[in-house]
């Protein structure tokens, strides 16, 4: 059976991470990479873009061959991983070969959810987790002029936004009151609803698909409400969940991701786990939930490579923060954190975040200048931003918020001019 | 091994937000003066007068590039420099949320993502810095240039804590290579382990306890007769002030006389360190030591330090210099002249080195130490070229800092009076002024100033 | 038969050094080695010597540079005495325990104070106990002749530990005799190939810690410690094997042959002896002549090798007499007698009869041991066989 010091599941942040943390401290253990896809590594981040064409998509790859050569690293394309078996160390892949390994990391990401829609199942649909589901999407569009994109997260309002500036007449189906509800506030959404309807996209919030069927060609799509969308095709972007279906005999710990510790440790030995695969401790408590965004997958799959690799200099994970910057039609926005919870109610997902009465929140929003600004406190320290329009540097404002800097006397002045006072604190830091 | 970078170091305490930095980029880059547009930023705290910087700090794991989903973001192997390239960005900002230092920013009108790229070396917001609150730092090129050599010296030695004694025996050693006969009189360097004990030896080149007395006239030995039998090996000594300012004087000064081949590193802190502290030629008037204690009658050591580096030029070295290793580029400058120097007489430098045992602070605080003993000019860093005849000061100090500064960060200066402590300033800017008589261009009017 | 000089001894030291072939000289002046200083640099001038002269600032460099030289592989020389090798003393000291093997001439002079420029042992005999090798020459000849052995001995594999070629300051190192110099071509047979470079060395090819901090209260360091000093001591054991042999292929080669360790003048049939080391043999010799005429049964024992000290040879002449008689040019504070006397005193313990023993003290800062002053040696111990035993020691020039 062949082998390897260490073996890697997943080829995108998380995989690419760990590669580069192991290698820098082990330039001679073996190291193979197993992608599910046939092309190089590449981010699902992109695809929207590919779609829309504003990426090349013979240019959007991580990593190429050469720089796998230069790391030394077996680097397997169009594979998957069927069982793995903990106490021998090993996996068996998609072509019925055996891997065993020393140190596994699972960064197998996360799949496309289908909602329970009559008749989807048997339509064709679209969805974008894919390099193969965007160049899919991407040659479907060619001579179609209406799209109906289905959940209104980051994925579903890129792909409504670039197959808009591409000439399609875009419609939203979203579930929830407003967009991006992951991310955004009632007031924020709102923003961002009015850019997308100036530009014809019609938005159909709280409404869910009940039914699809086809129709002189076209897809006909009934809402809960009983209106009907006549549309040339349907992209499905109501969310994902974490891939380990593969997992299902191993003897990992898993709940709706698989379970790991602040070093991405599951409870099988020998066994690593980063990215959207993973449940993780949260980082405003402890209790572990699924974050799935890209700096996430970077930052845990770079714990997770130097805890493989059992570099000294690991400091274990925070825990993760909701966060996601956000450009659309020129506008450029992005969350952080804690930004929901001091004017709960409005909308109906507050139960999946922190609830926590002491929060103090500072708002600027003036809809006329379409601009947005919050900033939410919990005992003189961040702990959420966001920010539509207006100059904030969201890295500074995340790590203001990671490093749980007490502000004390400092807070007025950050809140009057956070930009600069984030930038002298960072500063302070840096020195 | 890997690589390192230059980079744009900033300090906050010399800033004067004056904002030419700012405006020199965005010429730069945009041939305008729009704020906007420049890669670099300077915010004000109203409180306490510090200025804050947002710049790219070229990261040697940069976030920005682990984060971009499309491979618009890379980090140059051989600048060091992280690229942004335009043509792959798809605008998405999440570099902008990667980067702690706002290092790279959105410009909403361009409405795209800007970063530094330091100007292919020579970054514009260096040179219009005019108090010099930033500084383009190539210190790294030490590491690339010599990184890769052999470490000579073995890991474990039994230094105090925070000693600086193993950072130059390492990067000394280092430099100059195993082809050298190196000689740690008895002190601090052999007390680290450089001889080693019982029959193992710490160091990885012919290494040896000359006397403490002897350690000029030893090398000149063997360096005479490897010259005799036609081999080329390097001589080098280090030695603490006692074995060269005190004990040591005689031989140093009869080698340095008949030009011996050599490099003479003074290690000096100031004082029989290794003995358990007690006074030297080179403590500073005032300092406290065992011998120089602090009582009713004495406070502390009553007459100024022998200079030893002046006294080393009078002798018409080959090359003399001052360092302190917060100034790693300048040392190792000093090294390469020593090196070349040595093939033809005598190279001697003399290292300012403050120890956190013997003076009383503590050992994080070393560099700190050493790098106040320069800013205030009590040791100045400076080099003599005999071929050029005159001293060249080589860190040069625009304002210097007052010397209590320095004087109050040691404890074995925390007894000075009000009036020990004028006696201090005024014997540092003394001195400081003798030797900058010894600066000018002509050799024969520099020495007829000073005398 | 080689070239005839006339010379005095420290011009024969010079001639010895010359014919050696040493790679590096130093020497700083001081009377009486002060003119040995002027022949090494001027030979070194005429190309006479080929070695590199080094004119350093003091005798304390002089040994140092001569270290440093050595550990590098060359064979080295110099000279010094009196305040010079009391200054030289630090490095000196270690040059034994360090197993150099360096050769350093010692014009001997007494000590100061009171100040004093002139002969007399108390220099080197204050050294004795350093590890070096001494010898101590009688003549001009055996000057130059030592000089060129010492190296041999020096540099034996199984010494290797540093030779000082003791002469009288004043009587040799003035004084002109006839001396024969040796052919170049037969010293460089007699001398073989050079080959120093398997000692302790600062040598970039084969690295090594040279002297690392050895001892203390615990793990291998009180027995490595004693190891080195074993070792030395096994050197200068074998040392006397050594130097017997080499005197003896130097009387081969040259025809030259002197008493390596203890020189037995007129003793087989002695019923007592006087003992005398360096240039005062001469005048003890002619003395012991003259008392043979009037019928005295009187000996003579020489020291040439006081370290390694020659205790087998010794005893074997002391056998042979009932009484003995020493005159040392020097003072042992300690014992109110000559050093020579006191060593003398361990060998006699070895013998089976106790018999009587003289100290006398003579020529110190420059005075002359005369035949006289030896008739008054011979005269002191031949009355020791009648029970006369003088209760303290004799100073032979306390009424000059």
């Amino acid at each position: 059976m062949p082998s390897a010091k260490y073996l890697i599941i997943g080829s995108s942040h998380a995989g690419l991470c760990a590669l580069d943390a192991i290698r820098l401290q082990d330039t001679e253990g073996s190291v193979t990479l197993i992608t599910r896809d046939e092309s190089l590594p590449y981010s699902p981040t992109i695809l929207p873009y590919v779609v829309s064409g504003d990426a090349d998509p013979e240019k959007i790859f991580l990593r190429d061959q050469k720089a796998m050569d230069h790391l030394n690293v077996t680097f397997l394309k169009g594979e998957t991983v069927t069982t793995v078996d903990t106490k021998a160390h090993s996996v068996r892949l998609s072509s019925g070969e055996s891997l065993s390994y020393e140190k596994l990391l699972l960064a197998t990401g996360a799949t496309p959810v289908l909602p329970p829609v009559t008749g989807l199942e048997d339509e064709p649909h679209h969805v974008l987790r894919t390099l193969d589901d965007a160049m899919k999407l991407r040659t479907a569009l060619e001579n179609k002029h209406t799209a109906l994109v289905v959940g209104a997260g980051l994925i579903g309002m890129h792909a409504a936004e670039n197959l808009a500036k591409i000439g399609v007449d875009v419609t939203i189906v979203e579930a929830l009151p407003h967009v991006l509800p992951d991310y955004f506030d009632e007031d924020g959404a709102s923003l961002i609803q009015q850019a997308f309807s100036d530009k014809g996209i019609k938005m159909h919030l709280g409404c869910t698909m009940k039914q699809v069927a086809r129709s002189n060609g076209a897809q006909l799509v009934t809402l809960n409400s009983g209106e009907t969308i006549s549309s040339d095709l349907v992209l499905v972007a109501t969310g994902v969940r974490p891939s380990i279906d593969y997992l299902s005999e191993a003897d990992i710990e898993v709940d709706q991701g698989i379970l790991v510790d602040d070093r991405m440790r599951t409870s099988a030995d020998g066994v690593w786990a980063a990215g959207d695969v993973v449940q993780a401790p949260g980082f405003f408590d402890s209790e572990k939930r699924l974050n799935g965004t890209l700096p996430d997958a970077s930052e845990q799959g770079r714990i997770a490579g130097m805890d493989m690799v059992g570099d000294s200099a690991l400091k274990p994970y925070k825990g993760g923060i909701g966060m996601n910057t956000y450009k659309f039609f020129g506008h450029r926005a992005f969350s952080i954190g804690l930004i929901k919870e001091a004017n709960t109610g409005s909308d109906g997902r507050e139960e999946d975040r922190v609830s926590a009465p002491d929060l103090e929140e500072d708002r600027v929003f003036s809809p006329a200048s379409q601009r947005y600004q919050k900033l939410v406190f919990q005992d003189d320290r961040l702990v959420g931003a966001l920010s539509i329009n207006t100059d904030l540097d969201p890295g500074v404002m995340f790590e203001v918020i990671r490093r749980r800097i007490d502000l004390k006397d400092m807070k007025a002045q950050f809140v009057d001019h956070p930009q600069e006072t984030g930038r002298i604190l960072m500063t302070k830091v840096w020195r | 091994m890997g690589k390192g970078y230059p980079t744009i170091a900033f300090y906050p305490e010399k800033c004067n937000g004056c904002n030419d930095c700012v405006e020199a980029c965005a010429q730069i880059k945009t041939e305008t003066s729009e704020p906007v547009h420049s890669r670099i930023s300077v915010a004000k705290d109203p409180d306490d007068e510090f200025y804050g910087l947002s710049l790219c700090r070229q990261c040697g794991d940069p976030r920005c590039v682990m984060d971009c989903p499309a491979r618009a973001l890379t980090k140059n192997e051989d600048t060091g420099v992280v690229h942004w390239d335009e043509t792959k960005c798809v605008n998405c900002q999440i570099c902008t949320l990667a980067c702690p230092y706002a290092g790279i920013t959105y410009n909403r009108i361009t409405d795209q993502v800007m970063k530094c790229d330091l100007c292919n070396g020579d970054p514009a917001c260096v040179k219009a810095c005019a108090p010099m609150a930033l500084e383009y730092k190539i210190g790294a090129e030490i590491y690339n240039t010599w990184g890769d050599l052999e470490d000579l010296f073995v890991p474990g030695v039994g230094a105090c804590l925070g000693c600086n004694s193993e950072l130059i025996m390492r990067h000394t050693l280092r430099r100059i290579g195993p082809n050298t006969v190196v000689a740690t009189p008895p002190g601090c360097i052999p007390g680290v382990g450089s001889v080693g004990v019982n029959g193992i030896t710490s160091t990885k080149t012919p290494v040896f306890h000359p006397l403490l007395t002897n350690t000029a006239s030893m090398l000149a030995g063997v360096k005479r007769y490897y010259n005799r039998i036609g081999r080329d090996v390097t001589m080098l000594a280090l030695a603490g002030d006692g074995g060269a300012a005190d004990v040591g004087f005689q031989s140093l000064s009869g080698a340095a006389e008949r030009g011996e081949q050599m490099i003479f590193v003074c290690v000096d802190n100031e004082g029989y360190m290794n003995t358990g502290v007690q006074r030297s030629s080179t403590t500073p008037y005032g300092a406290w030591t065992t011998t120089t204690p602090v009582g009713e009658a004495l406070q502390g050591k009553t007459r100024d330090a022998k200079p030893l580096p002046l006294l080393m030029v009078l002798h018409s070295c080959e090359y003399v210099a001052t360092a302190a290793l917060p100034f790693m580029e300048d040392f190792y400058m000093k090294l390469d002249k020593a090196i070349e120097a040595s093939k033809r007489g005598m190279a001697f430098i003399h290292i300012f080195s403050p120890c956190p045992t013997g003076w009383r602070f503590d050992p994080s605080q070393l560099i700190e130490v050493a790098r106040k003993g320069v800013e205030t000019n009590m040791v100045p860093l400076w080099e003599y070229e005999n071929d050029l005849g005159r001293i060249n000061i080589t860190h040069v100090v625009n304002e210097p800092l007052p010397v209590v500064t320095y004087l109050k960060s040691i404890g074995k200066y925390r007894h000075l009076s009000d009036e020990q402590l004028v006696y201090i300033q005024r014997k540092t800017d003394e001195r400081f002024e003798l030797l900058k008589k010894f600066t000018k261009e002509s050799k024969l009017e520099g020495l007829s100033d000073a005398a | 038969m080689g070239k005839i000089l006339v010379c005095d001894g420290n011009e024969a030291a010079a001639w010895g050094v010359a014919r050696s072939k040493p790679d590096m000289v130093a020497v700083f002046p001081i009377t009486p080695q002060s003119s040995l200083a002027e022949y090494i640099s001027q030979f070194v001038a005429d190309g006479v010597i080929k070695a590199d002269l080094m004119d350093v600032e003091g005798e304390h460099s002089v040994l140092s540079v001569l270290q440093g030289a050595c550990l590098a592989g060359a064979r080295t020389y110099t000279a010094s005495c009196g305040q010079g090798l009391a200054f030289m003393f630090e490095p000196y000291f270690r040059s034994a325990p360090l197993r150099l093997p360096l050769v350093m001439s010692i014009v001997t002079r007494d000590g100061i104070t009171p100040q004093s420029v002139w002969g007399g042992q108390q220099d080197a005999m204050t050294v004795r106990e350093t590890g070096w090798i001494h010898m101590y020459c009688e003549t001009c000849q055996e000057i130059l002749d030592t000089v060129i052995m010492a190296y041999r001995i020096a540099e034996n594999r199984d010494v290797m530990l540093p030779v000082n070629v003791n002469h009288d300051g004043n009587y040799l190192s003035y004084g002109v005799e006839k001396v024969e110099l040796p052919e170049e071509e037969e010293v460089d047979a007699f001398m073989g190939e050079k080959n120093t470079n398997w000692h302790v060395a600062l040598d970039p090819d084969r690295p090594m810690g040279v002297d690392p901090l050895t001892g203390g209260a615990g793990g291998v360091g009180p027995s490595l410690f004693v190891s080195y000093r074993k070792g030395h001591c096994k050197g200068m054991q074998n040392a006397l094997r050594v130097i017997t042999e080499v005197h003896e292929e130097w009387g081969e080669r040259f025809g030259r042959y002197y008493a390596p360790l203890v020189e037995e003048y007129r003793l087989d049939d002695a019923d007592y002896a006087i003992v005398t080391i360096g240039s005062m043999s001469g005048a003890g010799k002619d003395a012991v002549d003259a008392a043979r005429e009037e019928g005295e049964k009187v000996g003579l024992i020489k020291i040439k090798t006081f370290r390694p000290f020659p205790l087998q040879a010794l005893r074997d002449a002391l056998a042979k007499v009932k009484a003995v008689g020493v005159v040392d040019r020097s003072v042992s504070f300690a014992w109110n007698s000559g050093p020579v006397y006191q060593e003398l005193l361990s060998a006699l313990y070895f013998l089976d009869n106790r018999i009587p023993a003289v100290s006398f003290i003579g020529g110190l800062a420059g005075a002359d041991i005369t035949i006289d002053h030896f008739k008054r040696v011979i005269d002191t111990t031949a009355r020791t066989l009648q029970g006369e035993v003088p209760s303290e020691c004799i100073w032979l020039n306390e009424n000059d």
